[in-house]
């Protein structure tokens, strides 16, 4: 499931989100919000008006870049990229699912949990014995 | 042919006792996780709840203009706050991430002043021949002094990051910038969780694999 290779030490890596407006203002606050040269941010602010294919492309670039550790990404926005979001499986960046104002946190939709559940399928257990 | 026929179950057991200790530590993990995770799924929301409501008051107090994303600051600039990123060197075969936040730079501003300190030592070793009462009050006056430092470091970077949004900010603002910090530990907690899981689940999930080849 996780890649073999060493995890590079970093001592200064990044936390990027993927949310609505107050939660990115309110970790902005915290000190997390980094700017590069090329102007690129280590955030995505989600609204009425993006696009799927924006956070797609977001969540590919942020989960791609080398300086980034942590990826938050709003529970409810998660569920649009559901699919990318399940079939991610590297350790870095990890992706933490995080509620949203309007959304609570909903454990049924965890990516983790997803992936867990498999073990305990009756298939997976017969095949296992056999 | 005895010993044979001994020798062969004992060995389908060790292996069965190998794969069940696996099995083991990865629900107890999974347990472990999913318990902090709901404690902390609550703690998070509460925090963050408590950091909505602070923003909008704070919002409400200075006026929608004043608290809004048009006026981040979009020039180059390094993110404050941080994260840590070590492997656990127990576990040479495995990739399990250690995540440690670093907030207003304070990790590695303890590092720095750590190493001034010591280059301070090296610099004047006689004071390690003077009396021990005297040496201690030294010590705990430069762990003072870098403690001075390291919060004056911290108040600097939470006021940079205040000033995006004016020179005088309603003290909702500043107390949801509290609130948002310590999320931001909870959540990098989960992310100690989630990876010490993970760990264990790659190897149940690598033994069964290799039991169904």
């Amino acid at each position: 499931m996780a890649n073999r290779a060493q995890i590079p030490n970093s001592n200064s890596a990044l936390i990027a989100m993927i949310a609505d407006e107050d939660t990115v203002v309110g970790f902005l606050l915290a000190g997390v919000g980094n700017v590069d040269l090329r102007r690129n941010t280590n955030y995505l602010i989600v609204d009425s008006k993006t696009t799927v294919k924006q956070i797609e492309d977001a969540f590919k670039e942020f989960t791609t870049r080398e300086d980034i550790a942590v990826v938050l990404i709003s529970q409810y926005i998660a569920n649009m990229i559901r699919f990318l979001v399940d079939n991610y499986n590297k350790p870095v960046p990890a992706i933490l699912e995080i509620p949203s104002k309007d959304h609570p946190y909903d454990p049924a939709h965890d990516s983790i949990l997803s992936r867990v559940k498999y073990l305990f399928s009756a298939e997976s257990v017969a095949s296992g014995r056999r | 042919m005895e010993v044979a026929d001994h020798k062969a179950p004992t060995l389908e057991n060790g292996q069965l006792a190998d794969e069940n200790a696996d099995v083991l530590q990865f629900m107890d993990s999974m347990d472990a996780y999913f318990t902090l995770l709901h404690s902390l799924s609550s703690t998070l929301r509460q925090y963050q709840i408590q950091g909505w409501l602070e923003l909008a008051s704070a919002r409400h107090s200075m006026g929608a203009y004043r608290v809004n994303t048009v006026l981040l600051d979009h020039t180059s600039h390094s993110a404050a706050t941080t994260l840590l990123v070590t492997q656990d060197e127990g576990k040479v075969d495995s990739v399990e991430p250690r995540f440690t936040l670093c907030k207003w730079g304070s990790s590695s501003n303890e590092k720095f002043l750590g190493e001034k300190q010591s280059s301070q030592d090296q610099l004047h070793p006689q004071l390690r021949h003077r009396g021990s009462t005297q040496l201690s009050e030294e010590k705990t006056s430069s762990e003072n002094k870098a403690s001075c430092e390291i919060d004056d470091q911290v108040q600097k970077g939470r006021s940079k990051s205040l000033s995006v949004f004016g020179t005088l900010v309603s003290p909702k603002l500043r107390s949801a910038q509290l609130s948002f910090e310590t999320a931001l530990e909870t959540l990098v907690e989960m992310a100690n969780a989630r990876s010490e899981m993970l760990y264990a689940f790659d190897k149940v999930d690598k033994k069964l694999g290799d039991g169904k080849e």
